[in-house]
């Protein structure tokens, strides 16, 4: 090393900032720059495969949105609340908050201090060419304050940075510290983490106390503020007057760059995913497939920070971790084909992980991606539904039990006399649906499968429509065909397709102007999917609310003790939150559940997963019960058939014999 | 050999082990939480295969557990075990000294409200077999006036993960077929269907039924589970269903639909079952010790089990299963009870 003296002597004498080595380079930066650059040619290249995997259509989408204006002052604020602040962590988790946006926002800014450092006293050490890549991370060890030049600005600089570090390493130490004790920082279960995470974790931690270190040991000599400069004296106190400092920045350089070079395969990959991912949603672009394109940034955009493990409903049993969002997209990064498709069928698609994520990953769509690339090629017949009154055909292979029927006179309903024998279809699956008569009233009533396996919800609904006056039609009171969200979310996209279609049709050809819903599954669906031109798509509470603010509906308060269930599907899947609690306020005292709005608990009887077994469906039931039972409400209400069914069956079960509960559907309470 | 021995639960598997006891001359105290002895077999008319009166066999029975002294509208309320017997208290004050106790609390109907899409409760045309049974005794039900169309839907609260009863009641097919015919018998005009997944027809003579049921009285079984139930303008009842065999799926319109309530575990049984901190399988009936080879020994020493309160039994079964309770009550009595010295040691050979 060149002697320090002579490379003073050589400098002009007026500068504050002295560049004491011309050459610019010490060969300690020498890991750190291959880290970097590693990462930086890594990330390149993946993200041009990402575009390219993009379709054409989206490109050019996602290419406008970055210039229209409002997209691009929310992208601007989505990127400093969601990466650097982590602004939705503080809200749920405010130490968990602090952690994040210490690390994250305290980097960002000593980055960006470091450079701004550059340009204002070495700007020549800027380009690239002269060492720019690494030269404003390592600006103290490059630099000598000229004693007795200091101005105001410079100690400012000298403060933020020291302020900043103090800021992360204090992050720093919260990270420490939830490893070993989460629940302190509200976080019951943590991700395991993988090798590359852990490479890059043990670095991450000593980055920034090396960072400490070497920026103290040479702060007499580059200058330092309130942290750095103490701890030099330390140093001075402890080692005498000659300080060895060269360890110390070849350390910290070599973690720097392991943690860089481990950063892809890691999950700090999100550091800079997170930005793609939030420009990619934010412009509207939909992922196609599991695993290309957009779900790719979507995927590297998660954290691993593990939220969505609490917010699972599933892990009210530990074994169930394994089927969390942050497992399946670290599996779905690893190409685990087996395990992809066991934990993508496994979800109740409660959406939960989403409403609770920090960067906004959608799991839930991914699964249903990841569902639709097995089962859409799954071969069903549904052929025999349109091969109506055609009992010949399959006469020959009837067995014992239809053989006594073909003697016995034709099986039809009594009032439609002439009616072709057992084989009036329950659906038409394709086939243009039943006309319904015209409307003259505008409003329609779709039932929906699951109401129909609930007939006390369409007794009430009837019942408030007649009270109030309303003048409906009920679309499928015979039965009707499905809405096709449970062929969506079993990942069956083109035969979803189909069902809408016919739908469409039959509710476009009834010339109603508002359908009602009393299902949130279908009501979803609707809403999203129909595009149904000029027909107002309500949930029944919306409806209903409107009844009574309108004075149509006259409803009678009581002293009851209500709680209202969030249903997955009408909560976190349309936003439904409002209108069922302002009506259910008027009926009686309404209490809080322990988890409500957006964390509300799946009741377990999601149609959403294929493979969760009764047992563990039950004890999600139990979860959610307790928490809707938190307060001591007499009535159970929720807006949901599926829901209505679990929590009956879930109360009734019970292993709590205390429990006095009753569980009703929202019209039933508000019109008894 | 005057031990006493309680025996919870006055249905047939209580009776008859009583009246087997009884005569083997131990002192034997009979309690049944109802006003009356006899159980679910006091409320059915009559009995598959062949139709015999439910009231004569339960006469026989009862004439059979005379003497014995009997408690009704009487459960427990505590037990502790001392030694070897059991002090048990009764909500009626009494408290027993028992060397055995005898469980035989038998089974619940499946409440066919949980099966909300059947609509029971909901519609006014829908009924369970015990509603059925309770018309043929009495001769009225505002449900059934010159039904022209009557379904049977088999395996509710049966075989159905999702109502959480994975068990078949073993009793509900003969029950229903016997029931089929029974409603032809009143109604000759009528049209019955079943509507079944599997029939298991299993015992002595109930093929025969099956087979009258189908030759003689025409009527129909449809392989399939009903789906769906809803009501017609008329009250009349549109019932959804698949015929499996034909691979079609079917609607008919029905002015009855009977549900074949299936069995659970008694809740009253559960209480005691409680008290005692006795093991319950998955399915939430009592464990036996000792499996298929010795199903009447509870895992507790000196407590034994009897019917239905050990999963579902047709009557035949159940007072088979009475009687080989006895005689393990018997030999505990008799081997290993009075044994002071040993009685450990017996116990952990022999229990």
């Amino acid at each position: 090393m060149t002697p320090l003296a002579y490379i003073l002597a050589a400098q002009a004498a007026d500068p504050e900032v002295i560049d004491r080595i011309p050459s610019g380079f010490s060969a300690f930066v020498l890991p750190f720059t291959i880290g970097v650059a590693f990462m930086f040619s890594w990330i390149g290249v993946g993200l041009i495969r990402l575009l390219a995997a993009i379709p054409k259509s989206d490109r050019i989408k996602f290419a406008k949105s970055l210039f229209i204006p409002k997209t691009a002052l929310k992208n601007i604020k989505d990127l400093f609340c969601d990466c650097l602040f982590h602004t939705k962590i503080w809200q749920r988790k405010p130490l968990l908050g602090y952690m994040h946006s210490a690390i994250a926002f305290g980097w960002f800014m000593i980055i960006i201090l470091g450079h701004i450092e550059v340009a204002l006293f070495v700007p020549a050490r800027l380009n690239v060419a002269r060492g720019g890549l690494f030269y404003p991370i390592f600006y103290r060890y490059f630099v000598w304050m000229n004693p007795g030049h200091t101005t105001l600005r410079g100690a400012f600089f000298f403060f933020l940075m020291d302020f900043f570090l103090l800021y992360i390493l204090s992050g720093i130490a919260l990270a420490i510290f939830k490893r070993f004790r989460s629940i302190v920082l509200g976080m019951r279960h943590t991700t395991k983490p993988s090798l590359a995470d852990r490479v890059a974790l043990y670095s991450l931690w000593l980055i920034f106390p090396l960072r400490l270190l070497a920026e103290s040991f040479t702060a007499d000599l580059s200058g330092g503020s309130f942290l750095t400069v103490p701890v030099n004296h330390f140093w001075h106190f402890l080692f005498g007057d000659k300080l060895w400092f060269m360890p110390c920045w070849w350390a910290y350089s070599i973690c720097l760059g392991l943690f860089f070079a481990a950063m892809p395969f890691s999950r700090y990959m999100h550091i800079l995913t997170e930005v793609l991912w939030i420009l990619l949603r934010n412009a509207g672009v939909e992922p196609h497939h599991p695993r290309k394109g957009v779900a790719e940034a979507e995927i590297y955009a998660c954290s691993s920070c593990g939220l969505c493990l609490d917010a699972c409903p599933m892990n009210v049993q530990k074994k169930n971790l394994k089927y969390s969002s942050v497992y399946f997209i670290r599996f779905l990064r690893r190409h685990n084909e087996k395990k992809i498709n066991a934990i993508a069928d496994k979800c109740l698609m409660c959406d939960k992980c989403h409403a609770l994520c920090p960067v906004g990953v959608n799991a839930p769509s991914l699964r249903r991606a990841q569902r639709a690339t097995v089962n859409n090629a799954l071969p069903y017949d549904y052929s025999y539904l349109s091969t109506v009154g055609a009992t010949a055909t399959s006469a020959s292979t009837l067995g014992r039990a239809t053989a006594s029927l073909r003697s016995a006179p034709p099986l039809a309903s009594q009032s439609e006399a002439p009616v072709p024998p057992l084989t009036v279809p329950r659906v038409a699956w394709v086939a243009p649906a039943k006309v319904l008569p015209e409307a003259t009233n505008k409003v329609l009533y779709f039932a929906g499968c699951m109401t129909h396996l609930t007939p006390r919800i369409i007794k009430s609904v009837e019942k408030v429509f007649k009270t109030a006056g309303v003048d409906y039609v009920f679309a499928d009171r015979d039965g009707g065909i499905c809405c096709g969200r449970p062929l969506m979310l079993a990942g069956k996209t083109e035969a979803a397709a189909a069902v809408i279609e016919a739908n469409k049709k039959m509710i476009e050809e009834s010339g109603c102007d508002t359908l009602v819903l009393s299902c949130p599954i279908c009501y979803k669906i609707f809403k999203e999917e129909y595009h149904l031109e000029g027909i107002k798509v309500v949930h029944y509470t919306q409806f209903i609310n409107d009844l009574i603010i309108s004075g149509k509906l006259p409803v009678q308060e009581t002293d009851r003790k209500l709680v209202y269930h969030d249903p997955c599907e009408l909560g976190r899947g349309c936003g439904v939150y409002y209108e069922p609690r302002a009506a259910l306020k008027r009926c009686g005292t309404l209490v809080k559940a322990s988890k409500e709005y957006d964390e509300s608990i799946c009741c377990g009887g999601s149609l959403g997963s294929l493979t969760l077994d009764t047992k563990d469906r039950s004890k999600i039931s139990e979860a959610s019960l307790d928490s809707l039972l938190a307060n001591d409400p007499q009535t159970i209400v929720t807006a949901c058939p599926l829901c209505l069914k679990t929590f009956s069956e879930a109360v009734s079960n019970s292993k709590n014999r205390d429990i006095n509960v009753t569980v009703k559907d929202f019209a039933e309470v508000v019109c008894p | 050999m005057k031990n006493n021995i309680l025996i919870i639960g006055g249905g047939p598997a209580g009776l008859e082990a009583s009246a087997q006891l009884q005569r083997m001359g131990y002192n034997v105290i009979l309690i049944e939480k109802s006003p009356k002895l006899g159980g679910h077999l006091a409320k059915w008319d009559r009995l598959f295969p062949d139709s015999v009166p439910a009231d004569e066999v339960l006469g026989s029975l009862l004439r059979g557990a005379e003497g014995v002294k009997c408690f009704t509208d009487t459960d427990v309320r505590a037990i502790n075990r001392l030694d070897k017997s059991y002090n048990v208290r009764l909500t009626n004050g009494i408290t027993v000294l028992s060397d055995a106790v005898l469980v035989a609390s038998g089974f619940d109907l499946f409440d066919a409200v949980k099966k909300e899409e059947y609509g029971y409760g909901i519609y006014d045309q829908v009924m369970t077999n015990a509603d059925l049974e309770a018309y043929f005794k009495t001769g009225s039900d505002p449900r059934i006036e010159h039904p022209g169309r009557i379904g049977f839907a088999h395996c509710v609260g049966s075989r159905d993960e999702k109502a959480g009863c994975r068990s078949c009641s073993k009793v509900c097919c003969a029950t229903a077929v016997k029931q089929a015919i029974e409603v032809k018998q009143a109604f000759p005009k009528a049209e019955v269907y079943c509507f079944y997944m599997d029939l298991r027809l299993f015992g002595r003579h109930y093929e025969d039924i099956y087979l009258k049921a189908q030759k003689e009285y025409g009527v129909r079984f449809i392989r399939g589970r009903v789906a769906e139930v809803s009501e017609n303008y008329d009250g009349t009842l549109l019932v959804k269903a698949e015929d499996t065999v034909a691979g079609k799926p079917l609607k008919v319109t029905l002015d009855l639909l009977v549900l074949m309530a299936g069995m659970r575990p008694s809740a009253s049984g559960k209480a005691i079952g409680d008290l005692l901190e006795m093991q319950v399988e998955e399915d939430g009936y009592f464990a036996v010790r000792g499996g298929i080879a010795a199903g009447q020994r509870s895992p507790i020493p000196g407590i034994f089990l009897a019917g239905a309160a050990t999963g579902p039994k047709t009557l035949p079964e159940t007072l088979a299963d009475a009687r080989a309770a006895a005689m393990e009550v018997d030999r505990y009595l008799t081997e290993i009870f009075p044994d002071a010295k040993n009685y450990k040691q017996l116990v952990k050979e022999r229990w």
